[in-house]
């Protein structure tokens, strides 16, 4: 019998700006292809109960500033349960601006702050003009480990510790103009400004995640996914690489 | 003495601007022997960088009978419409038609409509206005009429999300104002709590309309208060009847300019408050422009039978849909909006109403509006490829430098095989044309952006005549 992966999908509608939806397609292609039943649960409103005890994996997509109030305080409601959850070593991940969600604070450029839910510690200014990009990064724990995603940049972020980092910049902005770090990290908790949808876009990383959360679940991880699984996207890794040296060039 | 210095300011202030206007007037001049193509901006353009408030010192300007037709999608063919109307009714509009919807654009038609000591010749001014440009335009000209079509997500190196025009429109819209607001967009309709005069247009269930229920289908946070708003059901994408999950925010049950019963043909028509219009265009989206040019209008005092002798004979300018031919085959061409979804899910939902079998040209191309370029197709992912699969779309050539890929990718993600997907990375018309050569059917639909149109315009001719 198969294991089953949860994954808890935040405000789908409140947090729908680039696509993301395709970021949970993915976990469910790629759960689907190490064997796992993989089961969705939306959370559509404010008002609908969150089931931490049923959760594997908590993913939040990007939204627009405005929308990261409401949802701490929504999330705050459920008292621990939200640091229960990451302290358990399970998935939590907040993509693009949604990142203020998991971090200290953010100034807004109206100079008002709003208050995040402090799980990685960093702080997040607003900016005044909007950057788009191309984003190849790769993993702070393991350079090898390439993404390939767009950005588009509408809050800086800096991070307390830079160790925190989720990822290192190859080509692209990344958290700030001061450093070269890109998103911030704690345990499995994670915030990316990368976009694409960036698990749709690199398929290898959603397969580790989901490894993660299998880990934190007490299970083992699935066989790796045979390499051919990943074509398509591969392909796309190499020429957006070729588009990007054309650039930097 | 403050009198007679106040004079000489006067005096060369206005110097100034007729030495400005007569700089516009020149260069568009040389722009109608030389750069044809350029004068819908670049006077304008270089008149403002001489004079940054240009546009606020010509005269005769009446604030009352000026409108700005602003939002994502649909301004160009509002205002078209609007104009054409005006101009039917036998008024006379001094409009940016040609799509130029900056500043620089509006200074130019200014300049074009009025003498060489800078008054205008026209009755009425009505302009399409970039949502970037609105609050430096309105500075100096403060319309008294302001449209907003609808506000999505649109151009995000630009615009990042849509709560950033959203904040930009805020602080211009005010009391002094009549907001015509699309009924069935929410945050056009947002913007209600801004005036104390509001119109509210829109359009009722029509055969087209319908409704999402699957698993994946997302909508939008409510612009009041951030709670998930729910569509009872849709017109076009994103615009429909609407309520919030989260409180009483909700598209009117009584709106000003309705326009229902609409029977969707040649000649299209529907009625609005008593009357029956018959129009010339047939898509569901046309009908919202039509609804917003009545009530602009009627506000004007155009009464419906001036306006249906326009709307009789109206073209609109530069339409997304033109057509190529290329051996034994015809390319329809439907234009897209590069990293708009609504332009690209109108595209599709275009398509899947040709039943007769079709191959389709995808390229989605990489973004070179501005710098950085860059290869972003997430947008892909905000648009519902499902209809294609049922659809007799006999085979996908994917085309571009840097995200063919992607593009196929998106297209098996909504479940069409990946071996009825010609993936082309790289963006040569000759290597498209002779992938197109390979499927013996002449029914082709391509999107792309306008540029590689362009290209493949002068194409097919070149390779479409070789032995």
């Amino acid at each position: 019998m198969a294991n089953t992966l949860n994954i808890t999908w935040l405000y789908p509608d409140l947090l729908n700006l680039h696509g993301d939806r395709g970021n949970i397609m993915a976990f469910e292609k790629v759960g689907k292809k190490m064997g796992l039943d993989v089961k969705i649960n939306r959370i559509d409103t404010f008002s609908q109960e969150i089931d931490f005890d049923n959760s594997d994996i908590i993913f939040m997509n990007v939204g627009e500033i405005k929308t990261v109030k409401s949802v701490v305080e929504n999330i705050k409601k459920y008292g621990n349960a939200i640091y229960d959850f990451v302290e358990a070593g399970k998935p939590v991940i907040a993509i693009g601006t949604t990142g203020a969600v998991l971090i200290d604070k953010t100034t807004r450029a109206d100079g008002s702050v709003v208050e995040g839910l402090g799980i990685i510690h960093a702080e997040a200014v607003e900016r005044k003009a909007i950057y788009g990009d191309d984003l190849h990064i790769c993993l702070t724990e393991d350079n090898s480990f390439e993404l390939m995603a767009v950005q588009i940049h509408l809050i800086d972020f800096f991070l307390k510790d830079e160790n925190d980092a989720l990822c290192k910049i190859i080509y692209g902005k990344g958290n700030n103009d001061k450093d070269t770090t890109e998103g911030g990290k704690y345990k499995n908790a994670i915030f990316t400004n990368a976009l694409g949808p960036v698990f749709v876009k690199n398929p290898w990383y959603t397969e580790k995640i989901i490894n993660e959360a299998l880990k934190a679940k007490g299970l083992e991880v699935a066989e790796p996914i045979e390499e051919s699984f990943f074509e398509i996207e591969r392909n796309s890794f190499k020429t957006i690489g070729a588009f990007i040296k054309q650039k930097t060039e | 003495m403050v009198f007679i210095s106040l004079l000489g300011v006067i005096f060369i202030k206005t110097l100034k601007f007729i030495f400005t206007l007569w700089v516009g007037k020149a260069l568009m001049l040389f722009c109608n022997i030389f750069a044809k193509g350029r004068g819908t901006n670049m006077p304008g353009a270089k008149a403002n960088l001489l004079m940054p408030d240009f546009i606020g010192n010509f005269k005769g300007i009446d604030v009352d009978k000026v409108i700005f037709i602003t939002g994502t999608n649909g301004k160009s063919t509002a205002n078209n419409m609007v104009v054409h109307a005006l101009r039917s009714a036998g008024k006379t509009v001094c409009s940016n038609l040609e799509g130029a919807n900056m500043i620089g654009g509006i200074a130019t038609a200014l300049i074009r409509n009025s003498t060489l000591t800078g008054k205008m010749k026209t009755e009425y001014f009505s302009f399409e206005i970039d949502e970037r440009s609105m609050e430096h335009i309105y500075k100096h000209i403060p319309a008294r009429r302001v449209c907003v079509t609808n506000l999505q997500k649109d151009q995000v190196q630009r615009n990042g999300e849509p709560d950033y025009i959203f904040q930009k429109f805020k602080r211009v819209f005010n009391s002094d104002m009549t907001l015509f607001l699309n009924n069935g967009e929410p945050r056009a309709k947002a913007f209600e709590d801004l005036t104390n005069s509001v119109v509210y247009y829109g359009v009722g269930k029509t055969k087209y309309s319908f409704t999402k229920d699957k698993f994946y289908d997302v909508t939008m946070p409510c612009p009041k208060c951030n709670d998930k708003i729910i569509f009872d059901y849709y017109n076009v994408d994103n615009v429909g009847k609407f309520h919030c999950a989260g409180c009483d925010f909700a598209s009117e049950e009584k709106v000003d300019f309705l326009a229902e019963n609409v029977e969707f043909s040649d000649n299209s028509s529907f009625d609005c408050n008593g009357y029956r219009f018959t129009v010339t265009n047939n898509e569901p989206f046309y009908i919202f422009n039509y609804a917003l040019c009545i009530a602009v209008c009627n506000s004007l005092g155009i009464s419906n039978e001036e306006l249906q002798k326009g709307f009789s004979n109206f073209k609109n300018i530069g339409g997304r849909m033109e057509t190529l031919k290329y051996k034994t085959k015809t390319l329809k061409y439907i234009r897209i909006k590069q990293e708009n979804p609504e332009t690209l899910q109108t595209a599709l939902d275009y398509i899947a109403k040709d039943p007769s079998e079709k191959i389709l040209l995808m390229g989605l191309e990489e973004l070179k509006d501005f710098d950085p370029y860059y290869t972003n197709t997430f947008y892909a992912f905000d648009v519902d490829f499902e209809s294609l699969k049922k659809n007799n779309i006999k085979h996908y050539i994917c085309f571009s430098e840097a995200v063919a890929y992607d593009t196929a990718n998106r297209m098996i993600y909504a479940g069409i095989a990946p071996e009825d997907i010609s993936i082309l990375p790289n963006d040569s018309d000759e290597a498209i044309l002779k992938e197109l050569d390979k499927f013996p059917i002449d029914n082709v639909y391509l999107i792309t952006w306008l540029k590689k149109y362009n290209e493949l315009e002068v194409s097919t001719k070149v390779y479409g005549e070789e032995k």
